[in-house]
């Protein structure tokens, strides 16, 4: 219930009426007193297009065919090389009924089915222990998961513990680096995405507070958030308030567009509701965030940006991060990586970060790839867990801090 | 709907369920009442109160155990829950090592419970986030803004019972509050971050908890980046907390059974320098984290895991404990009825040492004091590694010369056990549970410019 600036909510997860009763009561004392109540609009149902297919019902799938998936991943990281001595392999899916209701009379539907199948191994070299992770995560149906594309995830998350056990620790220092279209999007989901979002913007706290129309990164860069990408993690057809869901432009050739939005922000900052709003379920309030956001792609050859970097860090796999909003600065981890010596791939590192401010380093890129490649996450804000993906093109920037080691 | 079972009702009939199919197993029940207030610029922006009530049952069929959990708490509700407890058992694999809690709880008064803290006034809770924000405001003009002040609390019933004879039930409260407060001076913005709980609700310091956040936050204005350079680090007790809750897994039995932690095989070793010494208190009065039984209904202790250095113990469940050939140290633990029971720490803390951090930070020509760290999440338990992003204050002979941004520090959680060269005496318990004085490590890498 939002009454003026307040929002009151309440939620159970309880079958009594004594219980809820109870809870009603105590959110019934946080309601500011003396409103008026009316009837409110009835209900106008409307069907939203849907941006996912789902071949095959997961729920349809055996048990028994779901577990010899797993068991083909552990034979397949297992087989890789005699130093994967830990194989954990996961297999999750979760279909979410949403119903939308509100006294504005909408009344909106929406079913996500989400699968992920994710391979954890460790390899042991004599004490050095280093784990490799990858996953196949997507709103789609049971068809994602491929003979190939297990195979694929198991041999990445083996070969990767393998390569790290046995790399040189990443020394520590400001290096060029390029990061592989491979690497996936945890680099605009911290230094960009979470800055655009509205909350941030309208309390003036974000690094992107009152800069819409200005020139926020380098003319190579067109960010966009687009929660209709089809089958991608964070798709669905609205969002968590009811809002469809959009392909909104951020930023357009370095020049910033809108934020990330839900309703109550949106009107706020009078812009365009984004389908912004998501929630982790229904025990929580709705906030504004990603969906999947990506770098758009540029028209530089990936291979010619590699070659252009005599002594630099090529990151191949980046895995979580974190920003501060308001000062811009984020970081975030590397999973795989090697380093550049006269434009070709050198000795892989291992325990590598990369530190930097986000409207710095956005401005700073000088070369981006006409290719584009995918990772998938689960975002946190606020306590909240959301599935997002993320999406970049091979990128070059001229002079970054990373995180290590020094001997 | 029909009629309301009592908590004691409820397991009741979930045991005659299991006993019905004559299988064995156990009973988890936990009925939660919370709520949170947050404030935004003096007025309460958003209130939320939430409910739950739900059971969890594990059977233990043939050596194989199946799990489910239900929030439909009538009859039929409660006897489906135990049937397919009783079908999942059947999809697993056996394995000898699994049991059932058998004995008896002892009686162990915690103080961990005040009754109706989840009943005050909306005006009395609000009061607690906005004196925060006041506190944080007095402390530095400076502070003007605020990323969001949450005050939440909880109440709750825990209710264990197993058809082996166990059972046991205890009520807990908590309440906590925090901020990021926002500072600014000529254009550079900077965030500062504090949270606190407790047990009741008179314990909860608001006024400190703003202080510090606004301290956080001012700290940092004027931040500039340093050289790449391997220098000593300061770590006040939540920074070493934070850095303490990722060693927490290095000491958990599923993990040294599964060749994944730094720990296996490492009992009598030295594994800290001596000065370290990290005890598990589940028992600690009024601790965060404290319970008189874990999740399989086995009694918590005491234990001490590093003394001066040496690896003493693990964290163990029923099964893990077996397949070590030792007890269950009652340390698998459940974060609510609908999951199953993981190993994890209770109270795990470093233990107060009898350094002077200031004198020993006054004896290096340059030291960093950290202040921020980001992507904790991040650091992996299996290898140790970390390379953290960090904030901090540079120091020259213990002075402060300039907040520094933009930076990381790199090293690995044993190595940093090893070289902590000060153990403060200034022990503080953090909201989750954990608790550390300062701690002042010989060296870290850190990057930079």
């Amino acid at each position: 219930m939002t009454s003026g600036e307040r929002t009151t909510y309440a939620n159970a997860n309880v079958a009594d009426v004594d219980d809820l009763m109870a809870l009603a009561g105590r959110a019934a004392r946080s309601v500011a007193e003396g409103g008026e109540l009316h009837e409110a609009d009835e209900p106008e149902p409307d069907e939203l297009p849907r941006h996912s297919t789902v071949a095959v019902d997961p729920r349809s799938v055996a048990v028994e065919r779901k577990v010899g998936l797993l068991r083909r991943a552990n034979k397949i990281a297992r087989g890789l090389d005699p130093r994967i001595h830990q194989v954990t392999a996961t297999y999750g899916e979760s279909v979410q009924e949403v119903l939308i209701a509100n006294s504005d009379g909408l009344f909106r539907t929406d079913t996500r089915v989400r699968l992920n199948l994710a391979v954890h191994t460790v390899a042991k070299q004599g004490d050095v222990l280093e784990s490799g992770f990858e996953a196949i995560r997507g709103t789609a149906g049971f068809e994602m998961l491929t003979d190939e594309a297990v195979e694929h995830a198991a041999t990445d998350a083996a070969r990767r513990a393998v390569l790290n056990v046995g790399a040189e620790p990443a020394p520590a220092g400001t290096y060029t680096v390029v990061l592989s279209s491979e690497a996936g999007g945890t680099l605009i989901h911290e230094s960009v995405g979470h800055g655009l979002e509205a909350d941030l913007n309208l309390k003036g706290l974000s690094v992107y507070a009152g800069r819409i129309g200005q020139k926020v990164a380098s003319e190579l860069i067109t960010v966009i958030d687009d929660g209709t990408d089809p089958n991608k993690r964070g798709t669905a057809a609205m969002d968590d308030e009811g809002t469809a869901t959009n392909r909104t432009v951020l930023i357009e050739k370095g020049v910033l567009r809108t934020y990330l939005s839900d309703r109550k922000h949106a009107e706020k900052l009078g812009i365009e509701r984004s389908g912004n709003a998501r929630r982790e379920s229904f025990r929580y309030l709705p906030i504004c965030r990603m969906t999947n956001t990506m770098i758009a792609r540029g028209t530089s050859d990936p291979e010619e940006i590699l070659k252009s970097v005599k002594d630099g860090v090529f990151v191949k796999k980046m895995g979580g991060g974190q920003v501060d909003v308001v000062s811009g600065n984020f970081a975030f981890e590397i999973t795989e990586c090697y380093r550049i010596r006269d434009g070709k791939l050198a000795e892989p590192l291992r325990g590598a970060t990369l530190v930097g401010q986000g409207p710095k380093l956005m401005s700073e890129i000088d070369m981006v790839g006409n290719d584009l490649g995918y990772s998938t996450g689960t975002c946190g804000k606020d306590g909240q867990g959301a599935p997002v993906a993320d999406a970049q093109p091979t990128i070059r920037i001229p002079s970054v801090v990373v995180g290590g080691k020094l001997k | 709907m029909s009629e309301r079972l009592t908590n004691d009702a409820t397991v009741d009939a979930a045991l005659d369920a299991l006993r019905a199919s004559a299988t064995t197993g156990e009973i988890f029940l936990r009925e939660a009442q919370s709520g949170s207030v947050e404030i935004k610029e003096g007025a309460v922006e958003a209130v939320i109160a939430r409910g739950e009530r739900g059971i969890g049952v594990r059977v233990l069929d043939d050596q194989r155990l199946g799990f489910a959990y239900t929030s439909d708490l009538s009859l039929n509700g409660i006897r489906e829950c135990a049937d397919t407890a009783r079908r999942m058992s059947a999809l697993t694999e056996r394995d000898e090592d699994l049991a059932l809690a058998t004995k008896a709880i002892d009686d162990a008064d915690l103080d961990i419970y005040q009754s109706g803290i989840v009943d005050r006034a909306l005006s009395e809770r609000a009061a607690i986030a906005l004196s925060v924000e006041e506190a944080a405001r007095e402390t530095d003009p400076r502070v003007k803004q605020f990323r969001k002040t949450t005050y939440s609390d909880s109440e709750s019933t825990t209710i264990i019972a197993t058809t082996t004879g166990v059972r046991a039930s205890f009520r807990e409260s908590y309440c906590g509050v925090m901020t990021s407060a926002v500072a600014t001076e000529n254009g550079d913005r900077q965030i500062g971050y504090h949270g606190e709980a407790a047990r009741r609700f008179a314990e909860l310091e608001p006024a400190r908890v703003g202080r510090r956040a606004a301290q956080r936050a001012v700290e940092k204005l004027g931040a500039k980046p340093l050289a790449t350079q391997k220098v000593p680090v300061v770590l006040d007790p939540w920074m070493a907390m934070d850095l303490l809750r990722a060693i927490g897994p290095l000491f958990s039995a599923d993990n040294v059974l599964k060749g994944r932690s730094l720990f296996a095989d490492k009992i009598g070793q030295r594994v800290a320098n001596e000065k370290v010494t990290i005890v598990d208190d589940a028992r600690r009065p009024r601790g965060l984290r404290s319970a008189p039984f874990d999740g399989e209904g086995v009694a918590t202790v005491t234990r001490t895991l590093i003394e001066n250095g040496v690896l003493r113990g693990y964290l163990t469940s029923l099964k893990t404990a077996r397949k070590l050939g030792t007890e269950s140290t009652g340390n698998a633990r459940r974060g609510g009825y609908g999951s199953p029971a993981r190993i994890g720490p209770s109270n795990l803390f470093v233990a107060a040492g009898s350094d002077d951090a200031t004198a020993t930070v006054g004896d290096f020509d340059r030291a960093l004091a950290v202040t921020s760290l980001l992507n904790l999440h991040t650091i992996d338990p299996v290898s140790g590694e970390f390379s953290l992003g960090a904030t901090g204050n540079y120091l020259e002979r213990g002075n402060r010369i300039h907040p520094a941004q933009g930076i990381t520090i790199a090293g690995n959680l044993t190595h940093l056990l090893n070289s902590v060269v000060a153990v403060g005496n200034d022990l503080v318990f953090g909201p989750s549970g954990l608790g550390s004085p300062t701690l002042v490590i010989s060296e870290l890498s850190i990057g930079g410019a």
